[in-house]
């Protein structure tokens, strides 16, 4: 540990120039649609998926600006102008109008579906390392613009769907003004009121109206349009090819798109009524499995995950540290891609079926996360014990293994046994029996009567923390402290371990320079 | 060495200003985009005079005398904000519910009513009032115990909320409307409420949330 101080600190000192360094090499290296893989396309159609992913965004662009022209922008009339182009704007018996909204929504669709693919294209095959990491960064940054363009797109027609959407986007935000006080710093960004503000941004005030409206258009159109025009500018410099793919595909791609529009029109839905919520309502399809997410758990820590999802992808990636790319020999990163899309269809299938239970569905999803983790290591670990040819104990990462336990323990434990009233899923399936009981009594009683009566039967050892300390309620253990002072712990020692070899390997890495360095000087003197 | 080491310390002190003339130009892009509202509701509870709301009646004591009559309604909480007429209207759903005598407390006529904003806490979908528990348990996941009565539900995200047990909501104190499934991190945000003549009439609403 003592030995890394001076590497860290020099690394320290270096780290703008070295950053700068780091950014240039990325910044030359940058493939934004696969236009530097034009052989590779040739042959196979993963890699064509960035020059049709261009293509389809050229196709929502104009489509777009087409439909701009009929758009009236003002709450009370753009459900109506919708309505005119979709039904009213016809050259004999073609409805143009509603091919062309068609070919925008559809567009807009198959651009989603083709940054996703592009974005676990890169991840599955370990596009991101040897200098690429920039390339995966604006993938995913173009992704969540795709989908936050779509969002902004949807509230203009002004229907219940796009209405109730848009609320809960711009009220979850408000959420990241509610940190608990224990947080170190929490109560000072509470003060600074950086959620509601951010929730005023997007609405253009504190709540939907005309102002939304305005501004949603303007962003739309902004972060649809910007990106594209920064790309042909780099078209221009670099004089690559711009699309990749052959014009029969950009054919092809464009009479999928146009079927989609003439086959099944894009639907309208009612128009918005910020008085009544519809049972249920749902987002557009991107957005399900996080619209999901958010009825697994308490809203602050749904906030936070949700804005942390794209960070933690990012970090996962910046840990993603060796050079191989073959499928087998990089298991942790696959699960982690793999579980990605397993809770995305999961989640979308649970919730257009209306199945959510805060209670019983949370600790499963954070349960099968540390899972899947698990897997992962487990087969990283033989990979790594077969590569190296070490014996079990001399490739096993224990900290990783650690956290990952006591993560998984934290999250069931607190759930399974924790507070009686709020989360204990024992509790709630014991409860109809407990009232049924005692309702034999005293027919008046009620649940939080059955409550009483489990805290006060249940064996005195009250391990968990709990919001609400009843006077049925023994003092306990609180075991919360102990998993919070595991983690730190194994947070700790993981990082004094993990600096100390680093420390030793810079130290080697310095020995060796200094002893090819050496005979050199010698016969220069 | 010595020479790299001297690039590399000129390097480093040169970007610190750059980086910092970025973050400025970033901060004032930024503040473009922030609205120049000026009023909305600040602190916990809106006054009902801002802007000058009218004190509005929303049901007739007729209209709710047996249990578990409820009436919906829409209270206009006006505030300052940006705009051509320099006054935005907030439309705040609102329920009425009259609550059985048992929950009620006998000296206090008040509190056999229960008015709550209709607006879900959680992320501010507009809940509704769910007298079928078959209704509860198909459309939001919540099988009530035994003695049933309504609730409150949101469509959202599935948060119910019993109108006959109170929680603690942290500043604003006790409230009625436990949360009893669902992430809804408190009760709905209440209205208070004067009784005059046979009439509900609202005096003042709960702040925050997004209108």
């Amino acid at each position: 540990m003592v030995k890394a101080i001076p590497y860290l600190l020099r690394g320290l000192l270096a780290a703008p120039a070295s950053f700068l360094a780091w950014f240039q090499e990325r910044w030359d290296k940058m493939d934004l649609f696969d236009e530097s893989h034009v052989q590779e396309a040739r042959s196979n159609p993963w890699y064509s998926i960035g020059g049709m992913w261009y293509w389809v965004w050229m196709l929502v662009i104009i489509s777009g600006v087409v439909l701009m022209i009929y758009y009236v922008p003002v709450t009370d009339q753009a459900y109506h102008s919708i309505e005119r182009i979709q039904f009213n704007w016809r050259w004999g018996p073609v409805p143009i109008g509603a091919v062309v909204r068609g070919l925008h929504k559809y567009g807009a669709d198959a651009f989603i579906i083709l940054a996703t693919m592009r974005v676990y294209r890169m991840w599955f095959t370990g596009e991101y390392k040897q200098g690429n990491e920039l390339s995966f960064i604006i993938a995913l940054l173009l992704l969540i613009i795709g989908m936050y363009s779509g969002l902004t797109g949807y509230l203009l027609i002004w229907n219940q769907r796009a209405l109730w959407a848009t609320k809960v986007m711009a009220t979850f935000p408000t959420y990241l003004d509610q940190n608990p006080a224990w947080l170190p710093g929490g109560t000072l960004i509470n003060l600074s009121n950086q959620g509601k503000t951010t929730a005023q941004i997007l609405l253009g005030g504190t709540s939907i109206g005309p102002a939304t409206v305005t501004r949603f258009y303007a962003f739309h159109f902004m972060l649809s349009f910007l990106p594209m025009v920064f790309f042909e500018l780099r078209v221009y410099r670099k004089g690559f090819k711009r699309m990749n793919i052959s014009h029969w595909a950009k054919l092809a791609v464009f009479g999928i798109i146009l079927a989609m529009a003439i086959m099944v029109p894009a639907a309208l839905g009612s128009p918005a009524n910020p008085e009544v919520t519809p049972n249920p309502i749902l987002s557009d399809w991107y957005f399900l499995a996080m619209y999901h997410f958010l009825k697994l758990q308490d809203p602050y820590l749904a906030t936070v995950l949700t804005v942390a999802i794209p960070f933690l992808v990012l970090l996962a990636m910046f840990l993603d540290r060796r050079p191989e790319r073959a499928w087998g020999q990089r298991q942790i990163f696959n699960w982690i891609g793999i579980a990605g899309l397993i809770y995305f269809v999961l989640f979308s299938f649970l919730i257009l079926n209306g199945i959510a239970d805060i209670h019983r569905d949370a600790p499963i999803w954070y349960y099968s996360m540390g899972l899947f983790m698990l897997i992962g290591y487990g087969q990283d670990w033989a990979y790594v014990m077969k590569r190296d040819g070490k014996p079990w104990y001399g490739t096993f990462h224990l900290f990783f293994v650690a956290f990952i336990l006591v993560a998984m323990s934290a999250n069931t434990l607190y759930h399974y046994f924790g507070d009686i009233r709020e989360l204990n899923v024992l509790a709630r399936e014991a409860l109809p029996r407990v009232l049924a009981s005692l309702q034999q009594a005293t027919p008046a009683a009620t649940p939080d009567q059955a409550y009483d009566w489990m805290e006060k039967n249940r064996p005195a050892l009250n391990l968990w923390f709990t919001h609400h300390p009843g006077p049925n309620k023994p003092p306990g253990l609180e075991l919360w402290r102990l998993h919070v002072a595991a983690f730190l712990a194994i947070i700790a020692a993981g990082t004094w371990v993990g600096l100390a070899r680093w420390g030793r390997d810079q130290e080697a890495k310095a020995a060796l320079a200094a002893a090819k360095a050496k005979p050199k000087l010698k016969t220069g003197a | 060495m010595k020479e790299n080491q001297r690039r590399l310390f000129l390097k480093t002190v040169t970007s610190i200003p750059i980086l910092g003339g970025a973050l400025l130009a970033v901060n004032v892009i930024l503040r473009y985009f922030k609205p120049t509202a000026v009023g909305g509701v600040k602190g916990l509870v809106a006054p009902p005079d801002e802007a000058g709301s009218s004190i509005q009646i929303v049901a007739e004591l007729s209209e709710l005398q047996n249990p578990w009559d409820f009436k919906e309604f829409i209270y206009i909480r006006k505030s300052v904000e940006y705009s051509s007429r320099k006054i935005q209207g907030a439309k705040i759903p609102g329920f009425v519910v009259r609550l059985p005598d048992q929950f009620a407390d006998p000296k206090d006529p008040k509190s056999k009513y229960l008015v709550v904003q209709r607006i879900c806490p959680h992320l501010g979908c507009t809940f509704n009032f769910v007298k079928s528990p078959e209704e509860l348990a198909g459309g939001y996941n919540y099988r009530p115990p035994a003695p049933t009565h309504p609730y409150f539900a949101c469509p959202c995200h599935l948060s119910v909320y019993d109108p006959t047990r109170k929680q603690d909501a942290g500043l604003v104190g006790l409230l009625p409307g436990k949360v009893v499934s669902g992430p809804a991190p408190r009760p709905p945000r209440t209205m208070s409420f004067d009784i005059k003549d046979g009439q509900i009439v609202i005096t003042g609403t709960e702040g925050g949330g997004v209108g």
